[in-house]
């Protein structure tokens, strides 16, 4: 273990360069390139001194926002990969769920001018209402789907997660059309909030106060609780847990919930950002999230959490930071690429994520 | 190798059957049998009102057809190309694989267009194009496998030249940033517009672009707002289109400075993805005003709202209608009935009589060049006046105010 870890690492050991394959040269290409674009392209942004520090703290701020949201959603990966060793494809679109029925409590609230006079209340109601759908949707495709595959080896499962995923993407275009709908707008997330001295939305701040409070709340009902201390020993060992006494399936439908209510929260979140819901919105904050999740060490819930800022301070900063500087026009057209470049750097350096080491030990 | 020249054999081999030799193959349509018109458009998604509009053109050309041509039931067999690249050759694939298929109609964004043209064309399929503008599908350097594409609605090629003028004639607009989502429709048209813009004395600070389905537009506004443009041109679709509108105004930098979006945008959804937003958008289209249109226009309007209960939903129905109209006059051109009452179709024979056909349609003239170019561009700039989807009627939300 320690030796593969070691010859994948930074520097490799004299004995290995004998051992040398074509794999590695290519490799070790990308990553020379890739370090080169970086160091260049910043070298170049900076001499050319297009953006102020003004524009560079509205990216880092941009990036935070979509970041915490991607965080929201990773947990959702995450937590189930550590209980049940399963990838849930769906969760992307279960967040999808949320943000679509906060969207007719929002629409309805900004009707009757309810959002306007009460934004406390109605932001609580349209995230109650978020996070219900969610967490109800998450448990129930737990029942359904997957737990009928809890047993089943191979790739079954990770089908079925998919299936759920188109499941719930057709069924809410069927149910609500294939149309793009706007969340409302009201006029006190306009206002903006004093920052260091620089502007920064009032929506961008509640976005990532809700994100960091929903990920302190989970973080100690994992570590302080009975049922997180339960989650821990499944994911550790399921058999062993339930030997103990612990009922696994409670402990299963639990983390569904958890990552459900995640998810919702985040939907609300994400829509009340971008103002707009339709029935495909899952999916790609859903892939990136779940990059988010291996970034940060799938299975690892402060991996998540960090995955997901990183992510998205990358995908904000990067184009212009480094593309901007070697001469590429229109650089954000590439920031999905960026996304996932970083995201196989991290693999080929770091196989087991950025916290991921640390779980890996523990666990053998 | 051995495939290849078995294509290139069989392409050159020029087939009989009943009456009819043609150089490509000959369509055989039993006694009785429907002739099956395939069809492929936006029919799903933020830019389906596009697609249904022209799906609805067409039908009523069927309709005035009485149902019927050369003796035989029209059948219309309509796919969803979802407006992009996969969708077209996915839908043009499936159109070619019925041999049973006449012509094809469609499809409305040159995305699609753009992979299913040649896939129709290799099938011995005539495409008859109602929206997809894009200029490289009709240029004179198009490579061959396009032959068998032509359109019944302008080239962008003329509106981004009057989308230049109208920046820098009515919007005194000196420095201007274009952004596009990489379709080749935006692309190719904000290019040309580009182009346009520096002839005119004008000058063209960047060419951004951002995916269709982006949802944070912040960054590429941030880095746009660096360079202070007088104008953005954004000639995106629907979902991109909304979330620009809405998000430059909360940059730093360009509360002030408008957003032009263009012709992939007339669309009740683009309301109701931009609400409040909206108002004060103006948008560069073609002119679909009446009095700008064909003589038989109000009445294909009377029939569009007795049959689908309300006003068109987009701009290109006219086009759509023309469309079906040119393919149902070169097949009563080219088909040949034979005793028994089957109909034959020489595929070669129904191209050449498509790009030869001249009429006066219900969107204007209809005449084709050797591109497969058949009808021009009217300019015009429409404004939105109401964030109420419901209120979503060309020329009144949104109004025309230009020319």
């Amino acid at each position: 273990m320690t030796d593969v870890a070691a010859s994948r690492g930074f520097i490799p050991k004299l004995s290995t360069l004998s051992r040398f394959t074509f794999v590695d040269v290519v490799l070790w290409a990308l990553r020379i390139g890739v370090i080169i674009v970086v160091i260049g392209g910043t070298i170049g942004t900076l001499i050319k001194a297009r953006y102020g520090a003004a524009q560079w703290f509205d990216f880092l701020v941009f990036g935070v926002t979509i970041g915490s949201v991607y965080a929201l959603v990773a947990l959702g990966y995450t937590m189930v990969y550590g209980v049940l060793r399963l990838i849930n494809f769906a969760h992307g679109d279960i967040m999808m769920t949320g943000a679509f029925s906060g969207y007719f409590v929002a629409s309805s609230f900004a009707e009757s001018g309810f959002l306007d006079t009460n934004p406390f209340l109605a932001m609580l109601g349209i995230l109650a209402v978020a996070v219900t759908t969610s967490t109800v949707i998450a448990v129930l495709t737990e029942r359904l789907a997957y737990r009928p595959f809890r047993r089943v080896r191979g790739l079954a499962p990770l089908i079925c997660a998919i299936g759920v995923s188109f499941f719930l993407e057709q069924t809410f275009r069927g149910a609500f059309g294939s149309g793009v709908r706007a969340y409302p707008d009201p006029k006190w997330q306009k206002n903006t909030l004093d920052v260091f001295g620089f502007s920064v939305p009032l929506v961008e701040v509640l976005v990532v106060a809700a994100a960091l409070i929903s990920m302190l709340v989970l973080y100690v009902i994992v570590q302080r609780t009975r049922m997180g201390t339960a989650m821990r020993a499944v994911s550790e060992d399921s058999d062993t847990a339930a030997m103990m006494g612990i009922d696994v399936n409670k402990v299963v439908v639990f983390t569904f919930a958890l990552g459900g209510a995640m998810a919702g929260i985040a939907g609300v979140c994400y829509a009340f950002v971008f103002k707009q819901v339709y029935f495909f919105m899952g999916f790609t904050p859903g892939i990136k999230a779940f990059g988010a999740a291996v970034l940060g060490g799938i299975g690892s819930v402060p991996g998540a959490m960090l995955g997901g800022l990183f992510l998205g301070i990358v995908e904000s900063v990067g184009p212009a930071l480094f593309l901007d500087g070697i001469g590429i026009t229109a650089p954000y057209q590439l920031r999905d690429l960026i996304a996932f470049t970083l995201l196989i750097m991290v693999l080929i350096f770091r196989p087991y994520g950025i916290m991921g080491e640390r779980m890996a030990k523990k666990r053998a | 190798m051995v495939a290849a020249l078995a294509v290139a054999s069989s392409a050159n081999a020029a087939e009989t059957k009943g009456p009819v030799t043609d150089d490509i193959g000959v369509l055989v349509i039993p006694k009785g049998a429907p002739i099956q018109i395939g069809a492929y458009w936006v029919m799903s998604g933020a830019d389906s009102a596009l697609g249904i509009d022209e799906k609805r053109g067409v039908e009523i050309a069927i309709k005035d057809q009485g149902g019927k041509l050369v003796g035989h039931p029209v059948k219309l067999n309509v796919e969803d190309d979802g407006c992009n690249a996969e969708g077209g050759q996915t839908a043009a694939t499936k159109i070619a694989s019925n041999p049973a298929t006449a012509i094809v109609i469609g499809p409305a964004c040159s995305s699609a267009a753009t992979p299913g043209a040649p896939i129709l064309w290799k099938a011995g399929l005539t495409d008859i194009d109602t929206a997809a503008t894009a200029p490289a599908l009709t240029a004179a350097d198009r490579k061959p496998e396009y032959a068998g594409f032509v359109r019944t609605v302008y080239s962008d090629i003329d509106q981004g030249r009057a989308d230049a003028q109208y920046v820098h004639d009515v919007l005194k607009a000196q420095k201007i940033v274009t952004v596009h989502d990489g379709s080749p429709y935006a692309q190719q048209l904000a290019t040309v517009m580009g182009e346009n813009f520096k002839k005119l004395g004008g000058q063209v600070l960047s060419q951004e672009a951002v995916a269709p389905t982006d949802v944070d537009m912040h960054p590429v506004l941030t880095r746009v707002a660096t360079e202070k443009p007088d104008v953005i041109y954004a000639p995106v679709f629907v979902a991109a289109g909304a979330q620009l509108l809405r998000q430059s105004k909360d940059i730093p930098g360009l509360e002030k400075v408008p957003l032009i979006g263009s012709s992939g945008q007339m669309a009740p959804d683009l309301i109701e993805a931009a609400r409040g937003a909206i108002v004060g958008y103006k948008i560069t289209y073609p002119d679909v005003s009446p009095e700008s249109m064909g003589k038989g226009y109000p009445k294909f309007v009377d029939e569009y709202k007795k049959a689908y209960g309300e006003a068109p939903i987009s701009g290109y129905h006219a086009n759509a209608y023309d469309g079906a109209q040119l393919a149902f006059k070169a097949i009563e051109k080219v088909a040949k009935t034979d005793a028994s009452g089957a109909t034959y179709i020489g595929r070669k024979a129904l191209r050449d009589a498509v790009f030869a056909t001249k009429f006066e349609g219900v969107s204007g003239p209809i005449s084709c060049d050797q591109y497969g170019q058949c009808a021009k561009f009217k300019p015009a700039v429409y404004e939105f006046t109401n964030g109420d989807p419901k209120t979503f009627k060309i020329g009144e939300n949104p109004k025309k105010i230009w020319p």
